[in-house]
């Protein structure tokens, strides 16, 4: 049960606490300066603000509309009247990167669309997480063979889960997000865990230009 | 006034993909569109050339991934021709009753992404979906797939029909058919929707032919081909249905035809549920060497929900020497640049929603 509230119950002991003995300073009329004060008044409700900040960021992921391919059409499928991706706080789908911190890579990587995803990734608002949609997200799936897919998004950006599937049921994205709300809330193993590949802070992918 | 250049995409949630329009604006009036793709490009007729013959269904599957049996089907069609193998009489109707269905899914997903682009009819992208996942839920009940099936094999069907096929078809026909009835009122009654389409993006007929134009884009310019009337195949020609035309060739007209043929692809279920006898369908192993009787090249074409496709294909022994595809979605991409010329720059998506492209098809 503790792990519905919103903060731990040890910090809101200590908060407590902190909160007490400020009180009995003042009423000894100690002469504390007032930037003190408000550090300590900071550190007092930074445990229940921490905690805050994480439920309400858990519970409404706002994923960006950014589809490459097939599994994009699932994507949709996921937002419309079947599954209604609103009723565990997956918010509405927004068309801009900056209103967003959920990234879905639904689809095939190509090296010419590497650039662009990247920097999709870099104007999504902090802290933003990647969920890798469909077998060619995670690995270049049946186009492992291909010369222009990279196979994995994780060899560009670091990815919280992975969904598998050819392409996967809409259900299975909400299981995904659920993962993921379980992951930020602290509650996965290894929740602060985000796959990336060694290539990841290679400058440039083999055979990649910038336009 | 200066000639403004707004780039829009390759993503964007109004491109349905990852396109990128360049877009050169004088004031509000488009000077000029200039398309540019390749953002999917992965090399499927290469890969395709490394495969055995039934390999490679999955991939034809990815091309349109809103409409894939018919991918599927029209490859498959084209490797038992190089074979000269019969198709089953049951597993035709099988076929063309999934088609036509498939066809309706195509078309509910469009409508539904197109009045979300037109700005106030977000109900029908509800319903359309709401009606789609039934459509995709016989699929799955017949096919084992919930969106690629790659049920077709050489001469007949991968797996037997379900016991209550026919059943389950007619109940979904009747459940469509009231609820696709139900879409015109709100549409054509919506001033929104008609003062943006009607009259918006006209393509005459004798561009019409001169761009190569495909499928409902073609029809609704007025001239009727359809190649499931002009070189009927199957059980096409023993069925009665319309091949729905427009006269003005603008947006109203695309959205009107694709409309109609729903409606038509209804009709064409029921008839075609009449026809089926028993439930031998199940076609050839999947272990094929490859083409006994080996032709030196096949031409095949086959009414997809987005137009024309045509595969051809020079067989070899254990896979294609060399496949070629073409597809409509990019023959009707092409077309953008001529439509949304001159018109204003508000117009430029529901011209470009009413061509009905897969940017998967168009890359290749």
């Amino acid at each position: 049960m503790a792990n519905d509230l919103p903060y731990s119950v040890q910090e809101f002991m200590n908060s407590e606490k902190e909160m007490s003995k400020l009180t009995q300073m003042a009423s000894k009329k100690y002469r504390m300066p007032l930037n003190a004060v408000f550090t300590k008044l900071s550190d007092a409700t930074r445990a229940i603000a921490s905690g805050t900040v994480n439920w309400g960021r858990r519970n409404s992921l706002w994923p960006m509309q950014f589809g490459l391919s097939c599994c994009a059409i699932e994507f949709m499928d996921f937002g419309a009247s079947r599954i209604d991706s609103d009723r565990r706080g997956f918010l509405m789908f927004r068309g801009t990167p900056r209103q967003c911190d959920v990234m879905i890579v639904a689809g095939w990587v190509t090296k010419s669309m590497v650039p662009r995803v990247k920097r999709l990734y870099e104007q999504m608002a902090k802290p933003s997480y990647v969920v890798s949609f469909g077998e060619c997200a995670t690995s270049g799936g049946p186009w492992w063979e291909s010369y222009n897919i990279i196979k994995g998004i994780d060899q560009v950006l670091p990815v919280d889960v992975y969904v598998a599937g050819c392409p996967p049921r809409p259900e299975n994205l909400f299981n995904a997000l659920m993962m993921l709300q379980q992951k930020i809330g602290g509650e996965a193993v290894r929740s602060s865990e985000r796959s990336v590949s060694e290539d990841l802070h290679k400058p440039e992918i083999e055979g990649l230009r910038l336009p | 006034m200066a000639v403004m250049r707004i780039n829009i995409g390759p993503v964007h949630p109004s491109t349905h993909g990852v396109l990128r329009l360049v877009v050169d604006v004088d004031g509000d009036m488009i000077k000029r569109v200039e398309p540019h793709i390749g953002f999917l490009h992965r090399g499927v007729e290469k890969l395709m050339e490394t495969r055995m013959y039934m390999q490679s269904p999955s991939y034809l599957e990815k091309l349109d991934y809103i409409s894939p049996l018919s991918w599927d089907e029209l490859y498959v069609a084209s490797v038992e021709k190089a074979l000269g193998a019969e198709v089953k009489q049951d597993a035709q109707v099988a076929r063309v009753v999934m088609l036509e269905f498939q066809r309706i899914a195509n078309h509910l997903l469009w409508l539904g992404t197109f009045c979300n682009d037109m700005g106030n009819l977000f109900t029908i992208f509800m319903w359309a979906f709401r009606e789609r996942s039934k459509v995709l839920k016989f699929l799955e009940e017949t096919t084992g797939g919930r969106m690629f099936y790659v049920n077709i094999r050489v001469g007949g069907l991968n797996r037997p029909l379900p016991a209550n096929f026919a059943d389950e078809a007619h109940g979904l026909c009747d459940y469509l058919e009231e609820k696709i009835a139900g879409y015109g009122d709100l549409i054509e009654k919506s001033s929104i929707f008609m003062e943006r389409t009607k009259g918006v993006g006209r393509l005459s007929k004798a561009d019409a032919v001169a761009y190569g134009a495909a499928g409902p884009v073609l029809r609704a310019s007025g001239i009727e081909e359809d190649a499931r009337k002009s070189k009927p195949y199957y059980i096409y020609d023993k069925i009665d249905f319309i091949v729905p035309t427009g006269y003005r060739g603008d947006t109203y007209d695309r959205y009107k035809v694709r409309y109609i043929e729903m409606q038509q692809s209804i009709k064409i279920i029921r008839q075609a549920l009449g026809m089926l006898k028993g439930n031998d369908v199940v076609g050839a192993p999947i272990r094929l060497i490859g083409p006994q009787a080996k032709p030196d090249t096949v031409l095949l074409s086959r009414e997809l929900p987005k137009g024309e496709g045509i595969v051809y294909m020079v067989p070899d022994k254990q896979r294609p020497y060399r496949i070629s595809l073409r597809s409509p979605a990019f023959i009707n991409l092409s077309l953008l640049p001529k439509l949304a010329e001159g018109s204003k720059f508000a117009d430029l998506f529901p011209i470009f929603g009413s061509l009905d492209i897969v940017l998967g098809e168009v890359d290749r």
